[in-house]
């Protein structure tokens, strides 16, 4: 539609398409969707993840202090490690989803996400607060239009919490200038959400930057 | 002929006489009697329902109060979309006065965003203008503002007042000489019928070739479906502001005259009522 539009709605679906195939090379989860009645679609993933409850050790035994792990990483831990007898109380699941949808009035893609107990009560915005690393909160209370806020979901229409994208040109610009300035081709969503993700929680697998400097 | 400056005043006064009444479940302690209110068109439900609270609150127990909703014919209203649009979009083919019942529980949190407080009301309708103006100047206006007149937009809508809010929202309808309009204009259409609660892509008030695009323009490319087709019977109304503009109006002129406080036109496709 527009010349000079460096990050358009079809670079936004190319790059995406290129994520998912990485993505289902190794079992990270994430798919393309479409609404019914519009061609525009989005990325969504969802994972569970355990809160951490509070950790009651039996005398004679040692507490292992448990931190907030992504269930598969849970499961994959030696039988060893649980031959101590400590019980947790109050742990839940929670469910994540997180969409990536493209914002034709800022050009960027944009970081839906939402959280929910299994039994469906929602994560408030209270509770996402808390589960945000200290080291970006700091940074999203200076910047007002950095927050995270509760919006509608502009495909499904419901609430989700949104990492607002006007600043996004700032931290992408200089790494699309350093890509071309170095001849190496870069995942825009790649690089993107490797930024934006772990302030929320996501994290990106290594190997998602491997096979982008691949693709040349 | 009207000049063009009283249609902006036309809009912004714009009021839809309301009919509250508390949801029969909830728990009184005594009768509660309907509250009446003209609400501002422009304006969101949370900001201009204070009173409707208190009026309510007062025969309730604290115990029995938390988070205020409403709701129309079983839907959930959306207090961050403006008044004149849920009106137009669910209500305008009912008879005056718009029955809206009045919750305090069982917040339906699928459905509605939370409104913790008048912040939240001003985070989003800033949201909204700093949006509008990414696609109108590719944000250079919102962002050449200092933090007082933005603070002006948010309190002459808060306040219900008219000039102190175009004071500075009339910089936000300007554009450079040498164009003859805004970059894209900001739109949302809005139709009851569709999963996708509306439509928004980027679209520019001036042709190729120089010509204005119109009304009829805009929905032949992003809603055809709309639009009835040259011989058919016309099947929507196409509505702002609870008006049907002309099809052949300018895109641009309707986005100056036309645009709710937050800058974008709010477009209701509605079924055309059969009476």
């Amino acid at each position: 539609m527009e010349e000079d539009e460096f990050f358009g709605e079809k670079a936004f679906q190319r790059f995406c398409v290129e994520f998912i195939k990485h993505s289902r090379q190794i079992g990270d989860g994430w798919e393309w969707r479409t609404s019914k009645d519009c061609s525009e679609g989005y990325m969504c993933k969802t994972h569970f993840q355990i809160k951490p409850g509070t950790v009651v050790s039996h005398p004679g035994t040692s507490a292992h202090v448990q931190t907030c792990l992504p269930m598969e990483e849970a499961l994959e831990l030696p039988l060893d490690d649980f031959e101590v007898t400590e019980t947790t109380t109050g742990s839940e699941v929670i469910k994540y989803e997180y969409h990536v949808l493209y914002s034709c009035s800022y050009q960027v893609p944009v970081l839906y996400f939402r959280a929910s107990f299994l039994d469906g009560r929602p994560l408030t915005l209270k509770d996402i607060w808390e589960g945000i690393h200290e080291c970006y909160k700091t940074r999203l209370l200076q910047e007002p239009w950095d927050t995270i806020t509760q919006q509608e979901h502009p495909i499904l229409g419901q609430p989700f919490f949104v990492l607002h994208p006007c600043k996004t040109n700032e931290f992408m610009t200089p790494v699309l200038k350093n890509s071309r300035k170095f001849n190496r081709s870069v995942n825009y969503i790649t690089s993107w959400l490797s930024i934006v993700g772990p302030v929320v929680g996501l994290n990106l697998p290594l190997s998602y930057a491997r096979t982008a400097s691949q693709d040349e | 002929m009207t000049d063009d400056k009283d249609v902006l005043r036309d809009v912004w006064f714009g009021r839809i006489p309301t009919c509250f009444t508390l949801y029969q479940d909830e728990i009184t302690e005594r009768e509660a009697e309907p509250y009446y209110l003209l609400l501002p068109r422009v304006s969101y439900l949370t900001l201009v329902t204070d009173k409707v609270k208190k009026h309510f609150q007062k025969v309730m127990r604290q115990e029995d109060i938390s988070e205020i909703w409403f709701e129309y014919e079983g839907t959930p209203l959306k207090w961050h979309y403006p008044i004149g649009l849920l009106f137009d979009l669910l209500a305008s083919s009912s008879a005056l006065p718009w029955n809206i019942t009045v919750h305090f529980k069982s917040f339906p949190e699928k459905d509605l965003l939370h409104c913790p407080s008048k912040d939240a009301i001003e985070a989003h309708f800033m949201s909204c203008v700093k949006e509008a103006d990414a696609l109108k100047h590719k944000s250079q206006v919102i962002n050449e503002m200092q933090k007082k007149d933005h603070k002006q937009l948010w309190m002459g809508l808060q306040n219900d007042r008219f000039d102190q809010f175009w004071a500075i929202n009339r910089k936000l309808m300007e554009y450079p000489a040498e164009e003859n309009g805004f970059r894209y204009i900001p739109f949302r259409i809005y139709q009851t019928t569709t999963e996708r609660p509306f439509i928004q892509k980027l679209f520019r008030p001036v042709a190729a070739d120089g010509q204005l695009h119109t009304l009829g323009d805009l929905l032949k490319e992003v809603c055809p479906s709309a639009v009835a087709p040259e011989d058919g019977e016309k099947k929507n109304q196409v509505m702002i502001h609870g008006i049907e503009p002309m099809l052949e109006t300018p895109l641009q002129w309707l986005s100056e005259h036309l645009s709710y406080p937050d800058n974008f036109l709010h477009i209701s496709i509605i079924p055309q009522p059969t009476d």
